[in-house]
């Protein structure tokens, strides 16, 4: 799996300029602390009552699709599609599950501002699950399971309030879902090594690994959209990234996530927010729509990356190798000359893009945790 | 020439102007003065499809360039009322940054105005540094030759440039040289014959409000300011709609007579000129 992992670097070779932006990106994993919109963040009772939720077909109108059916936890929490397949097929890839609550954004487009409201949004959309906020509502309080795991989680039998309801089991999702922190990366043990000058760890890190890591930090400049300790900068980028879904319609984007998200009752802005500060809803309030969104998708973080194949939004790009071909060859026409530009074609030899891919893979977590979940979701009232 | 006082003096004045206009029936024309239909384009996009893009949202006129200039003949034998065709120095993409080295762009130039009738040569990409090439020069000598307006995303040096090779010229800034009003409004004080297309600008308008010195500049120069989509990509094309319908939206903040101006008066007006190159 870490195909550079075998060969011994030579001895540091950074500039003291490299070395300040490969520290930027730990100490990992950082703090994860509960979300102030989601009462039950963090919480063990909502933890499980979500797990159960996430394998459950019953939320989607054939009863035949669950959250797990795109997102496998036996495939890092994705489908290896391009584009994903619920109850028809949906223009976008289904990105892994991990490291979501430290998002700012949720969905390619960012038509989501909390991860639960993102939990809702296959819930409501027929190609997916397609529930809604009636049907899910009508299942949590018809079946005893699920009714129990509800009162559990939120402390009183679920009300008549179909759509309290429904927020409530993409709060439960969430509080679940917040628990997928990817593991400790050998990048992690070389940067930590880095930061406490320690020689010998830091000559455990692969030679190919440290070159594609300084193309990553210097002539790439991959880490100013790819920054901090999970690898993005959380916002939206254009990276040259054909958007057609099909002969005649495209995908817009940010564009379209923005006008998503302002037309959406489920926002940080709305009546779901149990935060009554609104202390996490400044983004929303105060986003804008530009003309340059359109195109734009969020930018992934990379932990995990090489087991999330294929890539990009639409899942257009099959191996790392073909995502450091396309930023190697990218055709500079399709980003828009306005100012300075972010990125350029880099004409990366062969050798440059595998140190490249060598350098990403270093980002695996050195144990999966794929065993650690539970199917059944028995564990939340029997 | 305006001054920067009198600029601000202006702007402020302009931003007391009486309430905004609304559009009543018919959705207001627009003018868009920047479109592309370059060859991947036209690979997805047939020419009536195109076409039927531009009156679908209720486009005017569309003053269209391309990379390989073969779409624009296109869409100009599609919809000769509707579509200006615009002489782009570049038969393909990837010509942005080569071309003012490239004297066989002089070739093709030559030979596309002696082939066909156009109304502007660009848009080119040209910066200071570069004003001065055998390649841009003759360019601007062939634009004065023929009579055509140039459509240039360049920065101000680059403007001042070409009005100072031809003084006499017609120049349209493409994305309002992606500066702010301060700049954008002592040039277009400056320089008589330079108007200004909004592509791809963002910052005049949100929530469909304007800006406050986007509003004095408007007011200060509003014969000179107009809109424009640039569908830079394939994909933008299905932006243009959704591009016509957001400009609509703001206008409306804008005193009506103000606000046709710059959705397609002023378009006109600056191509009026012209359109006798098309006869």
């Amino acid at each position: 799996m870490l195909s550079g992992i075998a060969a011994p670097a030579p001895a540091l070779d950074f500039t003291a300029e490299e070395e300040r932006r490969i520290l930027r990106h730990g100490p990992w994993p950082p703090a994860l602390l509960p979300d102030p919109s989601n009462r039950v963040s963090g919480k063990p009772a909502a933890i499980a009552f979500g797990r159960a939720l996430f394998f459950e077909p019953r939320l989607s109108t054939s009863g035949a699709v669950s959250c797990a059916t795109c997102h496998r936890p036996d495939r890092t929490w994705t489908d290896g599609l391009p584009r994903s397949r619920g109850q028809r097929i949906v223009d976008r890839n289904a990105p892994g599950l991990f490291n979501l609550g430290f998002n700012r954004w949720f969905g390619w487009d960012g038509a989501q501002d909390s991860l639960w409201a993102q939990n809702l949004r296959p819930l409501l959309d027929a190609r997916e699950m397609g529930v809604g906020p009636g049907g899910a509502a009508r299942l949590v309080r018809s079946d005893r399971r699920l009714s129990c795991g509800y009162r559990r989680a939120f402390g009183a039998a679920p009300g008549a309030d179909d759509a309290r309801i429904f927020v409530d089991l993409g709060k439960a999702l969430a509080a679940f879902l917040e628990t997928r922190v990817t593991g400790r990366a050998p990048f992690d043990d070389f940067r930590d090594a880095l930061a406490r000058g320690d020689a010998a760890g830091r000559a455990r890190y692969p030679a190919a690994a440290k070159r594609g890591l300084r193309l990553f930090v210097g002539r790439g400049n991959c880490t100013f959209c790819h920054f901090g300790p999970a690898f993005t900068n959380g916002e939206f980028a254009d990276a040259g990234v054909p958007h057609f879904v099909e002969p005649g319609r495209v995908d817009p984007g940010r564009h379209g996530g923005i006008r998503k998200l302002r037309r959406s009752p489920y926002t940080l802005l709305g009546r779901f927010n149990d935060d009554a500060r609104r202390s996490t809803a400044a983004k929303t309030r105060h986003v804008r729509l530009r003309q340059s969104n359109f195109g734009e998708f969020r930018v992934p973080g990379l932990r995990n990356v090489a087991l999330t194949a294929p890539y990009m939004h639409a899942g257009s790009h099959e191996t790392l190798a073909d995502v450091a071909r396309h930023y190697s060859t990218i055709d500079e026409e399709r980003l828009h000359a306005a100012g300075e530009r972010i990125l350029r074609r880099l004409d990366l030899s062969a050798r440059q893009r595998a140190d490249l891919v060598a350098f990403l893979e270093t980002l695996t977590e050195k144990e999966p945790r794929r065993q650690s979940v539970e199917k059944t979701g028995n564990a939340v009232c029997r | 020439m305006i001054s920067r006082r009198r600029f601000l003096a202006t702007s402020t004045a302009a931003a007391l102007l009486p309430g905004a206009a609304r559009a009543a029936g018919a959705p207001m024309p627009i003018f868009d003065a920047h479109i592309h239909f370059s060859h991947d384009a036209a690979e997805r996009l047939s020419a009536s499809e195109a076409v039927a893009i531009l009156r679908k949202a209720g486009l005017k006129r569309a003053l269209v360039s391309s990379s390989g200039d073969a779409g624009t003949r296109a869409l100009h034998a599609a919809a000769p009322g509707l579509v200006l065709p615009s002489l782009r120095p570049y038969r393909r993409r990837g010509e942005i940054n080569s071309w003012v080295d490239d004297p066989s762009v002089v070739d093709f130039l030559e030979d596309r105005l002696m082939r066909f009738r156009w109304v502007a040569v660009g848009e080119f990409h040209l910066y200071a540094a570069q004003t001065d090439k055998a390649v841009p020069r003759r360019m601007i000598e062939l634009a004065r030759r023929h009579n055509l307006l140039l459509h240039a995303h360049s920065d101000a040096g680059a403007v001042d440039d070409i009005f100072a090779q031809w003084p006499e010229a017609r120049v349209l800034w493409a994305h309002a040289g992606f500066v702010d009003p301060d700049i954008v409004g002592p040039m277009l004080g400056k320089h008589a014959n330079l108007w200004t297309d909004l592509a791809f600008r963002s910052e005049h308008a949100h929530d469909g409000r304007v800006d406050d010195d986007w509003r004095g500049l408007f007011a200060a120069f509003s014969d000179r300011v107009m809109v424009g989509t640039d569908t830079f990509t394939p994909e933008r094309w299905h932006y243009i709609a959704e591009h016509a319908d957001w400009t609509r939206q703001w206008l409306t903040d804008l005193p009506r007579g103000l606000a046709e101006k710059i959705a397609w008066r002023n378009g006109e007006a600056m191509i009026r000129p012209h359109l006798a190159q098309l006869r």
